[in-house]
């Protein structure tokens, strides 16, 4: 039996080949994610590793907000310095401060990074202690100095003893730049900038004289390290930690890998779901197969081969398919993280340069989920095979069974309502996992379902083909008819990526509306300015543009994090005085004069989800300044700039350090002279974005649409596999039908009709694949935003031309899928069909 | 009613209907090369049954392919009318097929997706031409299958199913029907409807046909046999009967 299995995947290594790809795919595309993810992961380790390296323990502030490297800590004052530096056993100890600063290139544009911050720091002189080397110049020494880091340098032509401009919380300011240096050995901490300036200007530039951020401390050699730890400890004020330069090391670990397990897992869905139409493309190849081996199977049996080991050996050709194809998958994983990183960076994210770091866990999850599919995928098909009575040898193929058909019917349709129902009670919970398994459970009823409709629907979809093609198309369009299942089967896995595709552009769609109608909503100021990337907006800036003449009213927005009911939230604040002329805000109970008192207005979701209204008290707590209570004094309906949480700026301003200006809103007369002269009034910000309502709402969608542009990218693989799978059919087919086609160009059908022939079949496939998903992602889609109408997406819109596009691209697609089995069809032997017997 | 033959001009009534020049086929190389034609020189005459005999891999379904433009041979001309058809590419080959020659092959004759009306029109469809719906009446009546038009080929008995290839081969009015023993497959009834048919169509239409066929008795419907072995003509009968083609089998020793 071992034989039969070997001989007959050999026999057939065309459409082994074509089936092998579906898997090397999806195989591929998981492995490139976690090789991806692995070797960020390790970039950042050894980068935050260089880091820290010289350093034994630093001290800081206990953190107030958050935990690890992403806490918000209070700072310390500069006087602790010295207090450390008497600890016995401590060598060194350096103070420094971090915060935004951010390079000017030689255009006048400030620097961005895609994501990465922009950091300004101290440099530590002591070079026992600082994870800068300096690789040419020399350390900053003057307060107008700086040194660049090297990547930053390199890629914008900044050379030693060049003036810089840098943005900062306060003004602009132009520095020298006196050095170039590097971490270690990367040239770049991870794409961010860096601009290190001598201790007091880093303080003067980050606006925190007086204070520091930590302590690096250096032990002197033979010093107990635990001693010297305790030491310190026991010097050191309430609030203020030491910690060793291993738990820094860690915190920094941990944190990237969290946020890049985002990252990770979302890439990671997208690969199960290009491996889910995969599956969908080898269940349709191994049910074809199965029933071109009838007679085979039926004359195996006849010679004795048990029920069992038919079974066996359908599943072990899978087995070894997929064995063979998640092992190709693998190495190209490699080639697919590249890939990604380089999509990822199309769409504007910055990923570091690491060596491939390829886990053993890669390879077990790639070789279980490939060979998982591929087996699962092929039980069915296994299972007709094992149906098949000995009798089959002697006479034609059978026909389903009603009995079959009606069972599969019963099956779809009682997987097609689970599916709908996990679905909504997922989206309502909301539940991603319910949502996933409810779609999935869609998918493979409606892929059951789907062979009851694809007869009368090829015949509508083909009659326009049959008459324009005249009897190429209508022999495409019986063709597409003959076998409703297979049809069914080979468009499933289509339906299910152009679903998908349907979902997220319904999606799309009403998101862009809404976020567009909510900008009109929500702001009534004809300018707003924000800063640019991860910028901060100086603090000088609200004073030049309401000097501007032409502004009426200015509105300061800040905004930061705190903790409300002890979790975490983002608090928004604006200035009081011209706030009804730049912000709308609707109350449904209370008014916006409370602000002025320094209480908090919520937004009506959350105050209704959270149970909150109007005179009722919240606990807070602020980094600064502690635990308080704050008094509910208003109540609006939800806001696309404000979010939840809004007070006033001023009591904003006394609660936070640094208070970072997020945006300003301006209102002006209207002309565009006031226009003009305020971007006039704000070019020396680089770093400012002056944008009218109409441009902030183009940027709003550009985000939006930018993120879309990723989702159908890396959807797009799972619909590339889908037309590996109407390939694979046609090819198929064409093989079954060699006869039939010899026959038909025997009688006189040219090559050309031939071709044209296949291509009508594939695209009847393509465009009724395409109208299930599309039909089956539009309810997905609209399901997932009404779900979404608390979030703030109010406008369901099926966006129908851009779903014609789709339902148009996929018949090209189907075309495209069609030439290489067309060309193939048209070069079979005209005596194919008479030679055979 | 327009016949094929009427539409004959007089001077190429003159030329045979198909000839060929020392056609030879040649499959494999060297020690193991098989001479399926080993240099046949042959004519079919116009509105004239030929029946074609031999035994078992003499080369009949080989000639038949060279001459009808299925296949190339390894050397010498075949001519449909005066058209030598080795200049013909691919598309003129496939045109000629479609337009002037009809084929009846042992089975699998028709395309099992099209009811019987599309299969016998097929060629004209191919071609984009209008069906002339007077001519397909005709054979339709004549081959006694008007019932069964609107069926699909896995509906129709074997018999039904070579008459509907019969009536297809007609549909163009060609100038040859080569048919590769049609009748192989139907028991006697059937076989004898079939033979008439094309023995009428002959006789009344004029039409040409070449007839490969292994029964002394099918042979009999033809004007003239061609007996071959080993890829050359060994032998040439006119006006046969079963008796006279029996006995002409056994002194050639097939
Ligand atoms: N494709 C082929 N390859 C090799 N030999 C062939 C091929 N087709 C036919 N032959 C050989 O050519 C000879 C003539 O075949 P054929 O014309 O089919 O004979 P017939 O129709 O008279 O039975 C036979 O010996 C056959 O084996
Ligand atoms: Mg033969």
């Amino acid at each position: 039996m071992r034989n039969v299995t070997l001989k007959g995947l050999l026999a057939h290594k065309l459409r082994l080949a074509l089936t092998a790809l579906a898997i090397v795919l999806g195989v591929a595309f998981i492995s490139g994610t976690f090789v991806l993810t692995d070797t960020l992961n390790n970039t950042f380790s050894v980068l935050f590793g260089n880091v820290y390296q010289k350093v034994d323990f630093q001290v800081r502030g206990v953190a107030q907000l958050g935990s690890g490297a992403n806490a918000t800590r209070n700072e310390l004052p500069e006087s602790l310095l010295a207090t450390v530096r008497r600890v016995p056993g401590v060598e060194a100890a350096e103070g420094g401060v971090e915060g935004y600063a951010q390079f000017v290139a030689h255009d006048g544009k400030a620097i961005q990074t895609g994501g990465a911050p922009t950091l300004g720091i101290s440099f530590d002189p002591d070079q026992q202690i600082s994870a800068l080397r300096i690789i040419a110049g020399g350390p900053p020494v003057t307060s107008g100095d700086v040194v660049m880091d090297a990547g930053t340098a390199q890629k914008y032509g900044f050379t030693v003893g060049q003036r810089v401009r840098i943005v900062s919380a306060g003004a602009v300011r132009a520095f020298t730049i006196t050095g170039i240096a590097e971490f270690g050995s990367a040239n770049n901490l991870a794409g961010a900038t860096l601009a290190a300036f001598t201790l007091p200007t880093a303080q003067d530039v980050v606006q925190e004289t007086g204070h520091l951020d930590d302590i690096d401390v250096v032990t002197a050699p033979g010093a107990g390290k635990a001693v010297v730890q305790r030491d310190i400890a026991a010097v050191l004020p309430p609030g203020v930690q030491v910690v060793t330069g291993q738990t820094l090391v860690n915190e920094n670990a941990s944190a990237i890998s969290q946020s890049l397990s985002f990252f990770s897992t979302a890439l990671l869905v997208f690969a199960f779901i290009s491996l889910f139409v995969g599956g969908f493309t080898i269940f349709n190849t191994f049910s074809i197969i199965v029933g071109q081996r009838t007679r085979e199977l039926a004359l195996l049996r006849i010679v004795g081969a048990s029920r069992r080991q038919v079974f066996r050996s359908v599943l072990t050709e899978a087995a070894i398919t997929g064995l063979v194809s998640s092992a190709i998958g693998l190495g190209l994983g490699v080639l697919a993280a590249l890939g990604l990183e380089a999509l990822l960076r199309g769409f504007g994210i910055t990923l570091p340069a690491g060596s491939l770091v390829f886990e053993p866990r890669t390879v077990l999850v790639g070789l279980a989920v490939g060979v998982g599919v591929t087996v699962v995928a092929a039980i069915g098909p296994a299972r007709n095979a094992v149906r098949i009575p000995p009798v089959a040898a002697l006479g034609d193929r059978q026909s389903d069974s009603d009995v079959s058909l009606r069972r599969r019917f019963a099956w779809g349709t009682a997987l097609a309502v689970a599916g709908v129902v996990l679905l909504a009670i997922g989206l309502a919970k909301p539940a991603i996992q319910l949502v996933g398994a409810g779609a999935v459970c869609i998918f493979v009823g409606a892929a059951m379902l789907a062979p009851v409709a694809a007869r009368p629907l090829s015949s509508v979809i083909g009659r326009p083909l049959a008459r324009a093609l005249g009897v190429s198309g209508k022999l495409g369009r019986e063709n597409s008819m003959r076998s409703p299942r297979r049809t069914a089967q080979t468009a499933s896995a289509l339906m299910v990526g152009l679903a998908l595709v349907a979902a997220i552009s319904v999606f799309g769609a009403s998101l862009s509306r809404s976020s567009t109608a909510s900008v009109d909503d929500a702001i009534s100021a004809d300018l707003i300015l924000t800063a640019n990337g991860s910028g901060q907006v100086s603090g000088s800036v609200p004073a030049a543009a309401s000097a501007v003449p032409g502004v009426t009213a200015t509105t300061t927005v800040y905004r930061s994090q705190f903790e409300l009911q002890n979790t975490l939230a983002t608090l928004t604040a604006v200035s009081t005085q011209h706030l009804a002329g730049t912000l709308i805000l609707r109350m449904t109970a209370g008014t916006t004069a409370a602000l002025a008192r320094g209480e908090l207005l919520i937004d009506s979701t959350t105050a209704t989800s959270k149970h909150l209204s109007v005179g009722g008290a919240v606990p807070v707590r602020f980094a600064r300044t502690g635990s308080s209570v704050l008094r509910v004094g208003g109540i609006y309906q939800a806001n696309a700039l404000i979010g939840s949480y809004l007070v006033s700026a001023a009591f904003f301003v006394s609660h936070f350090t640094n208070p970072s200006l997020a945006a300003l809103l301006l209102r002006t007369n209207g002309s565009a002279a006031a226009d003009k002269a305020v971007t006039n009034a704000l070019a020396p910000y680089p770093n400012l974005q002056v944008q009218t309502r109409a441009q902030f709402e183009q940027t709003q969608n550009a985000s939006v649409n930018q993120l879309l542009g990723l989702v159908y990218a890396l959807l797009g693989l799972a619909v590339l596999i889908a037309l590996i799978g109407i390939v694979n059919t046609l090819m198929l087919s064409v093989f079954e039908r060699t006869r039939e086609i010899g026959l038909l160009r025997a009688v006189g059908m040219m090559r050309r009709q031939v071709r044209a022939m296949i291509r009508s079949e594939a695209v009847i496939l393509a465009i009724f694949g395409a109208i299930i998903g599309i039909i089956i992602g539009t309810g997905m889609g609209i399901a997932l935003v009404s779900s979404l109408k608390q979030q703030g997406i109010t406008d369901t819109v099926v966006p129908a031309s851009r779903l014609l596009v789709f339902l148009l691209l996929s018949a090209l697609l189907g075309l495209v899928a069609a030439s290489w089995p067309a060309r193939r069809a048209a070069k079979l032997d005209v005596l194919a069909a008479i030679a055979a017997e | 009613m327009v016949l094929p033959s009427q539409t004959l001009t007089g001077d190429t009534r003159a030329a045979p209907a198909a000839h060929s020049v020392d056609l030879r086929k040649t499959y494999g190389a060297g020690q193991a090369a098989v001479h399926a034609l080993a240099g046949i020189t042959v004519a079919f005459e116009r509105g004239r049954f030929t029946a074609v005999m031999g035994p078992s891999g003499s080369g009949k379904s080989t000639l038949m392919h060279c001459m009808a433009g299925l296949d190339r041979p390894t050397s010498g001309q075949s001519f449909v009318g005066d058209l030598d058809i080795g200049k013909l590419d691919d598309a003129g080959l496939t045109k000629l097929r479609r337009d002037r020659i009809g084929f009846v092959f042992q089975s699998f004759n028709l395309i099992p997706t099209l009811t019987a009306a599309e299969n016998i029109t097929l060629p004209v469809a191919l071609a984009g031409a209008k069906v002339d719906q007077e001519w397909l009446g005709y054979l339709v009546k004549q081959l006694g299958i008007g019932d069964r038009l609107a069926h699909r080929p896995s509906e129709l008995s074997g018999g039904q199913q070579q008459r509907v290839a019969c009536a297809r081969a007609l549909i163009n009015k060609p100038d040859l029907i080569f048919a590769d023993e049609p009748t192989g497959n139907l028991d006697s009834n059937a076989s004898a409807d079939l033979l008439a048919f094309l023995r009428r169509s002959v006789q009344e239409l004029g039409q040409s046909i070449v007839m490969v066929t292994h029964d002394p008795r099918g042979a009999g419907y033809a004007d003239r046999v061609v007996f071959l072995a080993d890829g050359t003509v060994v032998g040439d009968l006119e006006r046969p009967t079963a008796d006279t083609v029996l006995e002409r089998m056994r002194t050639l020793g097939a």
